[in-house]
């Protein structure tokens, strides 16, 4: 009897290593950021917004719109649309340290709150971006897309990494 | 969750306590376990899966260990299993980016690889259930049969995040049975109030000092800017890590639980080796019964105790963080304390305390450079802005600054010894009786809480800074 439960116990820590390997692979392929430089990163990411019309905005409206520096961070890039009736916007972020994430996530969802007020009811269609807001963190990258095609600058940002 | 968050403050903790008391004793442990749960999935809602997987392979681990009682071979190698299995997911989390970035620097390639955020306490709770391992191993503690218990030991959220690293066989005891007093609520209370204060008042105001002189080029301070840099950092830390751990031993006296002390007034120390026995507790002790009486000690010669103590304090440095300057902080602190145990230890006892305090402030103070620098190179240009290096030796930037924050300071350095905690309960003693004494002590702290939660609803984000450890 007593034989049955040490060989219980010695495969269940086997069992959990493996759940603990399996855990951490599936982390690699789906969660991880990458080592890539930034630049290379931002190159991808713009190419994908080359149709899009939207520009890239220097730090000025990076901070004005999300309350945050960009000198804080390793890399800054944000795109947004020209019209003041579009809620389309990209941004891209390489943080410099892990608790830098909650502070960028908790300003994209502070931009996203304040930005469906300003829409509300007057351009729904707007707003249901808004709604529908992309948002991925991979490692030390922070991506965040606003856009009828954020699912493919969504996707153009998972694969440059 | 922060512990200074108004979410913490204002709703977790207060559902919390009120669910934990109201509870049945027979499942407090669960409705604490489930609460710590929340806690850390509430930052880490996909990392609190590697932390329960942890918790599921160390309990197995503990029994497996225990039932080669009779087999010390196969319990060895049970346990270095365990180990090493322990080590190489702290390992992976930690130093895999650092390994492949010190071989891209090395050599020539460039080797691009997936990165992954670390988990956030993930070298306090690995500490921990090295402890439980090895303790079992050592026969120091019987493995806990109830996997909840053992997954609160692991996961308590008062000490989850930022320590103190709790050793199994402190707390055994208390998960089976402790005692939940009103007198120990206050005074858990009070132990948590002091810590928020810490942290909200004088480390981030300390802080905001710190990074507003670290936003300039290192070649532009001067020698009083970067002196004051240096105490607004060595300040900021003090005040966020022992905030963090009041907190922690108040919140868990709240919940009924002792744990030991994990700062001792650091800062009034005459040596750097009474430095290190006020300074991270149990960071200090782990690494002594863990590492360096295994390694041999000092009951052996004395150069293989210059080995065991570098060894001690470099891996001390690497468990701060995958980096080369926290490597060469290990370092630097490994080299000192040989020296003052044996080249000028019995010299310094001798002079006068005020030399003994400005000796170890000094070497402290060069310490946090090493250990605030983003490289190696920045704290080497820093070390010589300090000695006037910079920008000449003083200059309107650094007056202003003492100028403006000098009661910052006054504070700072009355609080950093027990000159303030007297100071306070001189003020409550000031009444007679008991009960007037406790109305005196009630206002007291609500001014402080009320005090600290003023600074935290004005301030920013401001995560402590041992998370990232």
């Amino acid at each position: 009897m007593r034989e049955t439960k040490i060989s219980y116990d010695r495969v269940m820590k086997y069992v959990a290593l493996a759940a603990i390997i399996a855990f951490v692979v599936l982390l690699m392929l789906f969660m991880s950021g990458s080592s890539r430089p930034f630049d290379e990163v931002r190159a991808d990411v713009g190419e994908s917004l080359a149709a899009s019309g939207l520009e890239e905005q220097d730090s000025a409206a990076f901070r004005r719109n999300f309350g945050l520096n960009a000198a804080d961070y390793a890399g800054v890039a944000y795109y947004s649309a020209e019209s003041t009736i579009s809620a389309s916007e990209v941004l891209l972020i390489r943080i410099k340290s892990d608790d830098q994430i909650r502070e960028i996530t908790d300003a994209i969802d502070k931009r996203i709150e304040s930005r469906k007020n300003d829409f509300g009811d007057y351009l729904p269609e707007q707003a249901g971006l808004l709604e529908n807001a992309k948002q991925s963190v991979r490692g030390a990258y922070v991506f965040y897309a606003v856009s009828p095609d954020a699912d493919a600058y969504l996707e153009a940002f998972n694969s440059s990494l | 969750m922060l512990f200074s968050s108004i979410t913490f403050l204002f709703m977790f903790l207060p559902v919390v306590l009120a669910v934990y008391y109201i509870a049945p004793y027979k499942i407090k442990n669960i409705v604490l376990l489930l609460a710590s749960l929340f806690f850390y999935a509430w930052g880490e809602p996909v990392y609190v899966i590697l932390m329960v997987l942890s918790i599921v392979f160390n309990y197995f681990c503990g029994r497996d260990i225990c039932s080669y009682a009779d087999d010390e071979r196969r319990a060895r190698l049970s346990m270095a299993f365990a180990v090493v299995v322990n080590l190489l997911i702290l390992g992976f989390f930690k130093y895999y980016g650092f390994l492949l970035d010190t071989v891209n620097a090395v050599f020539p390639v460039n080797i691009s690889y997936r990165e992954l955020p670390l988990p956030v306490g993930i070298s306090f709770y690995t500490f921990q259930a090295l402890s439980y391992i090895l303790d079992i191993y050592r026969k120091k503690a019987e493995p806990q049969k109830n996997i909840l218990y053992f997954a609160l030991y692991i996961s308590m959220f008062p000490q989850l995040i930022a320590g103190p690293i709790i050793r199994y066989t402190d707390i055994e005891g208390q998960l089976r049975r402790r005692k939940i007093s009103a007198s120990k609520i206050g005074q858990g209370a009070m132990l948590f109030i002091t810590g928020l204060a810490k942290k909200a008042v004088l480390a981030n105001t300390a802080g905001a000092v710190f990074e507003g002189i670290s936003e300039n080029p290192v070649g532009s301070l001067s020698a009083l800017t970067a002196w004051i840099g240096a105490f607004s950092y060595a300040f900021q830390i003090y005040y966020d890590f022992s905030g963090y751990s009041d907190m922690a031993l108040g919140l868990g006296k709240m919940f009924g639980f002792e744990f030991q002390k994990n700062f001792d007034y650091p800062y009034i120390s005459k040596s750097v080796t009474e430095f290190w026995r006020r300074w991270h507790i149990s960071l200090s002790s782990w690494f002594r019964e863990y590492v360096y009486i295994p390694l041999g000690g000092s009951r052996c010669s004395v150069s293989r105790n210059i080995f065991n103590l570098m060894v001690v304090w470099t891996l001390t440095g690497m468990w701060h963080g995958a980096a080369w300057n926290f490597i060469a902080w290990g370092f630097y602190y490994g080299v000192i304390l040989v020296l003052e145990k044996y080249v000028w230890g019995a010299s310094l006892d001798e002079m006068p305390p005020v030399v003994r305090h400005i000796y170890a402030g000094i070497i402290v103070l060069v310490g946090w450079v090493f250990f605030f620098s983003p490289s190696l190179g920045y704290s080497l240009r820093y070390l010589l802005a300090m000695i006037g290096g910079g920008a000449g030796l003083a200059d309107a930037h650094g007056v202003f600054l003492l100028y403006t924050h000098w009661l910052l300071y006054l504070l700072a350095a009355a609080g950093a010894s027990p000159l303030g905690n007297r100071l306070i309960h001189r003020i409550i003693r000031l009444f007679r009786g008991r009960t007037l004494r406790t109305v005196a002590a009630s206002a007291v702290y609500m001014g402080i809480f009320l005090m600290a939660v003023a600074f935290l609803v004005t301030d920013t984000f401001n995560p402590f800074l041992y998370f990232r450890f």
